[in-house]
């Protein structure tokens, strides 16, 4: 068994005493292993057993995301003990922070498969309509935290609502979000642009992008200048003694936002809701799991997708914008991807392919709102297509015209005009992909919010990158 | 036999055979003792599953397989409804037990009303152990219990992550969760019970099963002296103070209700405390009395000062004299009347007058009804009747002919049939008048219609016979569409 551990091993470190059982989730960085190598481990009474043989394995099949630990305790606790349950996950922590991992293997089913259940007392609900109608009802009668919600414009202004509901669940004895707001992010851990600084904005180098987050910096931050002056009475005011609190409350509020349809009683409503463990799943494009509203007794249900199979440790992922760019998601909820199918780039000029030989040389099918690739019919090839794939099949500008078929040239040419185009627009950025992946790397703890918009420039270029690539390929493959 | 292998098909239902091999296996000893006192019982069919039976005994004995084999030797399930059994031998416990019943054990997931599933899952779920080292800072510190994985925080509370990651995550699958619990001695720790301080050698007791007192001796409290007869609950006695229902007070009664309060104001002074039945009837009487001569009062008031003045209080618009003098000037001035209640003197009455209500002709003779009613049309005289009734029926007959718009039309085929039409004759006339009186079934057989239209027709008529064969000159008109 090998013993030592090398100093910049990413995952996965080995002890030298087999008797220690300790997870089979890996253990953290260097110098957590280092620490605990230097201690003397104590010999657990339970520990006979050989060692657990998947630790011996290297190989284990994790996510990518290293340094999982195990959440608090008292995470999971505080919920149980409110009748929220948690059946074949758990929730786990890494530098990116929580996520919900799946601890056995679930077997592709028929139906979906319930896996967490979190009751209607434990969130906060707000319903996107006039009248403001709160589930579960913790806003009092007279309290001015409700004339403040009243003021708030019904169309638009959902984060402010559930930002003020937030705040006052945080002061309220008793609520569940005292014990819950513990596990939230901080001003310092949150990406949302919403925290950003002028300089992480300019970072982002996308000028439209950069003037909604200031212009909702500003709207979030009038509001509390309206609504927290001096002279409101101290109910109010401890709420949010400080912009910052409130500008960190509105950020969570719109990151964290489910909005669902719901039937509570006789009345079906769109509600913005903040469910506390359902929002520690991750996004995902090809999500796991989804979400749903058992009537009967007021429970949120995530279920796993039917014919779903899961692996033990793989992430449960939802999907939270469908549809979207990624500056879209950027903006709701401070992070990028670089394989989101949905990202657009705007192409000028008239340069078109075909579109049915692009698909058919990636391999991919379905209409196109719901592009996929197709595995089944191609085995090789795996690593290349993902989302940015599908996207460029989305976003590139092509032509198809029943049976006509393509004419190689113009292909060619229209072809390498695209990729021009592709190159120009690579140039307008101040800076390389190479250069921005480099300077997150040299990085050492980094601001959220600036390795956000790092992140997210650098998968703008990724996939403006990979479109040329695609192109690159589809030439090669262009059939005459 | 054959109920002992239908009960254990009954209730191992969800298992494979393992457990017949384990239940074949076990029982063996006992399963000679039934076959035996069972023989005389079984009915013939049944003899067949008992070599099945023995067939998976003899093979199971010899190979002792944990695996499932799909077994197609099953007999049949009994169906769950009517178990023709009311009790049976139960092959998770062994022993004897009803088919249904408050003994009998509980139904498996499948007979479950719904909902109770996940609400079971729900209970089942197994409790997340594990302790934290952070405390919740009730909404002050947001973030504050995430693991933040800066270094410098990591290297600081390095010892504090180990022993927290070496606590228990939550686990709720079904994996055994290991429990290393940390402590700082190198020597072997078992788990003790979380409450070992908190029990008490009676708590102790009574959870390990051993003989033990029914009450604490801590919580006992010595037994004191027996509640006297006014404290026991059952007690007879009234107390005074507190009855121990509502339903036991005074009911109220209007008239025993007053007297209370008059004897209370001193008004009047009653034997007791409570008013009696003479004391209550006496005091209806007086009453009844006291209103008598009130309402005398009242009128001889009303008499002698005259109803304005007596009505003065309530016509507070009257201010003026209201002596009878007054109001006689104040009458004859104007055309105002003297009493306000009742303004006129037409509506004084006289409670005994009797009113004849005979009107103005009341002294005329009984008039003759018959001429009476003749004269007014109700009533006609029996030679009247027929006559109507005969031109009634004449009537009839010319309608069926106008009816028919066959009858106009020309048929050569009818001259030939005539001969034989006027044989039918007499019978058509005799079918018509019973036709007659059910016009409904006359219209609705045309053949009738027809069998009596032709005879009617004679070949082409003459003016002279169309004309007194027509009612009037509406029969001319040759628009038979509308009729039928």
């Amino acid at each position: 068994m090998a013993i030592s551990v090398p100093l910049h091993q990413p995952t996965y470190s080995f002890f030298s005493n087999p008797q220690e059982q300790w997870k089979w989730c890996a253990k953290p960085s260097y110098s957590f292993s280092n620490n605990s190598q230097n201690n003397i481990r104590p010999i657990k009474a339970s520990v006979e057993t050989p060692p657990f043989p998947l630790f011996q394995n290297p190989k284990l099949e994790e996510t990518p995301a290293d340094g999982l630990e195990p959440a608090d305790p008292d995470f999971y606790k505080i919920g149980y003990v409110r009748s929220m349950r948690a059946y074949g996950v758990e929730f786990k922590e890494g530098p990116d922070g929580f996520g919900v991992f799946a601890s056995k293997d679930i077997e592709p089913r028929r139906r979906a498969r319930l896996v967490m259940q979190i009751p209607l007392e434990l969130m906060l609900t707000i319903r996107q309509k006039l009248p403001w109608m709160f589930f579960p009802d913790i806003v009092p009668l007279g309290h001015p935290i409700f004339d403040i919600i009243n003021s708030t414009d019904p169309e638009t202004d959902w984060d402010l609502r559930l930002a003020c509901l937030l705040l006052y669940a945080f002061d309220q004895d008793d609520n569940f979000w005292q014990l819950y707001g513990d596990f939230l992010p901080n001003a310092d851990e949150c990406t949302s642009l919403l925290l950003a600084t002028e300089e992480d904005l300019m970072e982002l180098q996308d000028p439209n992008l950069a003037s909604t987050m200031r212009e909702q910096q500003k709207r979030a931050r009038e509001f509390w200048e309206k609504n927290w002056h001096s002279g409101v009475p101290l109910k109010i005011k401890r709420l949010a003694h400080d912009p910052e609190r409130f500008i960190w409350a509105v950020s969570i509020a719109q990151s964290r936002c489910i909005n669902m349809q719901v039937r509570i009683g006789a009345l079906v409503q769109d509600a913005n809701m903040l469910i506390p463990y359902a929002d520690m799943l991750n996004h995902s494009f090809q999500p796991n799991c989804f979400f749903h509203w058992r009537f009967k007794d007021r429970m949120l249900e995530v279920m796993v997708n039917a014919g779903q199979h899961v692996r033990r440790g793989e992430e449960m992922t939802v999907n939270y914008m469908h549809g979207q760019m990624n500056d879209m998601l950027m903006q709701r909820y401070g992070f990028s991807s670089p394989v989101n199918p949905w990202n657009v780039i705007q192409f000028s000029g008239d340069a078109r392919i075909h579109l049915d030989s692009f698909l058919s040389v990636f391999n991919i099918s379905g209409l196109p709102e719901e592009y996929y690739h197709n595995s089944k019919i191609s085995s090789d090839e795996e690593s290349f297509i993902d989302g940015a794939v599908i996207a460029a099949a989305r976003t590139l500008p092509t032509w198809s015209d029943g049976d006509v078929p393509l004419v190689p040239s113009i292909e060619r040419k229209a072809v390498k005009e695209l990729q021009e185009e592709c190159r120009q627009m690579l140039a307008e950025f101040p800076t390389t992909s190479k250069q921005d992946q480099k300077m997150l790397d040299s990085m050492k703890e980094p601001r959220r919010t600036l390795e956000a918009a790092i992140k997210y420039r650098l998968h703008r270029k990724l996939f403006i990158d990979k479109v040329t690539k695609a192109l690159d390929i589809y030439q090669d493959r262009i059939l005459f | 036999m054959a109920t002992l292998s239908a009960a254990w098909m009954y209730q191992d239902r969800g298992l494979g055979p393992v457990d017949y091999s384990d239940d074949f296996i076990t029982r063996k000893p006992n399963f000679n003792r039934f076959q035996t006192s069972f023989l005389g019982s079984f009915p013939t069919g049944i003899l067949q599953t008992r070599f099945r039976l023995n067939n998976l005994l003899r093979r199971t004995s010899s190979v002792r397989r944990i695996k499932c084999e799909k077994n197609d030797e099953l007999p049949e399930y009994v169906s769950v409804e009517r178990p023709p059994y009311y009790s049976y031998f139960d092959s998770a416990s062994g022993q004897l037990e009803p088919a249904s019943g408050a003994r009998a054990s509980i139904p498996g997931e499948e007979y479950w009303p719904e909902g109770t599933a996940s609400r079971v899952r729900a209970a089942r779920a197994p409790e997340p152990t594990g302790e934290s080292t952070g405390s919740p800072s009730y909404g002050k510190h947001p973030g504050s219990r995430r693991k933040k994985y800066k270094a410098s925080v990591r290297a600081r509370s390095s010892e504090v992550s180990v022993e927290s990651s070496a606590s228990l995550e939550p686990e709720v699958s079904e994996d055994a969760t290991e429990d290393p619990k940390e402590s700082s001695s190198e020597y072997v720790v078992y788990e003790t019970e979380s409450k070992a301080e908190g029990e008490t050698e009676y708590e102790l007791d009574k959870k390990l099963g051993r003989p033990h007192p029914f009450i604490d001796p801590k919580v006992r409290k010595p037994i004191e002296e027996p509640l006297s007869s006014e404290e026991l609950w059952w007690n007879w006695r009234k107390s005074d103070k507190e009855q121990w229902s509502r339903w036991q007070r005074r009911r109220p009664d209007v008239e025993t209700v007053f007297l209370k309060a008059m004897a209370e104001t001193g008004q009047i002074k009653l034997y007791g405390e409570h008013p009696t039945l003479t004391e209550t009837a006496l005091y209806r009487a007086r009453r009844h009395l006291f209103k008598e001569e009130r309402l005398k009062a009242e009128q001889e008031r009303l008499e002698r000062i005259g109803p304005i003045a007596y009505y003065s209080e309530w016509v507070k618009a009257w201010k003026r004299d209201t002596s009878r003098e007054a109001i006689q000037k104040h009458y004859e001035e104007t055309v105002w009347g003297g009493d306000p209640v009742y303004p006129t003197v037409n509506y004084i009455q006289d409670p005994d007058e009797v009113i004849d209500y005979r009107g103005p002709d009341f002294h005329e003779p009984t008039p003759n009804m018959l001429d009476y009613l003749k004269e007014h049309g109700k009533v006609i005289s029996r030679e009247e009747l027929e006559e109507i009734l005969a031109k009634e029926k004449t009537e009839e007959v010319e309608m069926t002919d106008m009816d028919e718009a066959m009858a106009q039309a020309v048929d050569i085929g009818e001259k030939d049939e005539e001969g034989e039409d006027s044989d039918l004759d007499a019978d058509a006339d005799d079918e018509e008048e019973k036709i007659t009186r059910n016009w409904s079934v006359l219209k609705s057989t045309p053949q009738l219609q027809k069998s009596k239209a032709k005879p009617k027709k004679d070949g082409p008529m003459s003016l002279e016979e169309a004309v007194d064969d027509s009612e009037n000159l509406t029969d001319f008109l040759l628009d038979f569409d509308e009729e039928d």
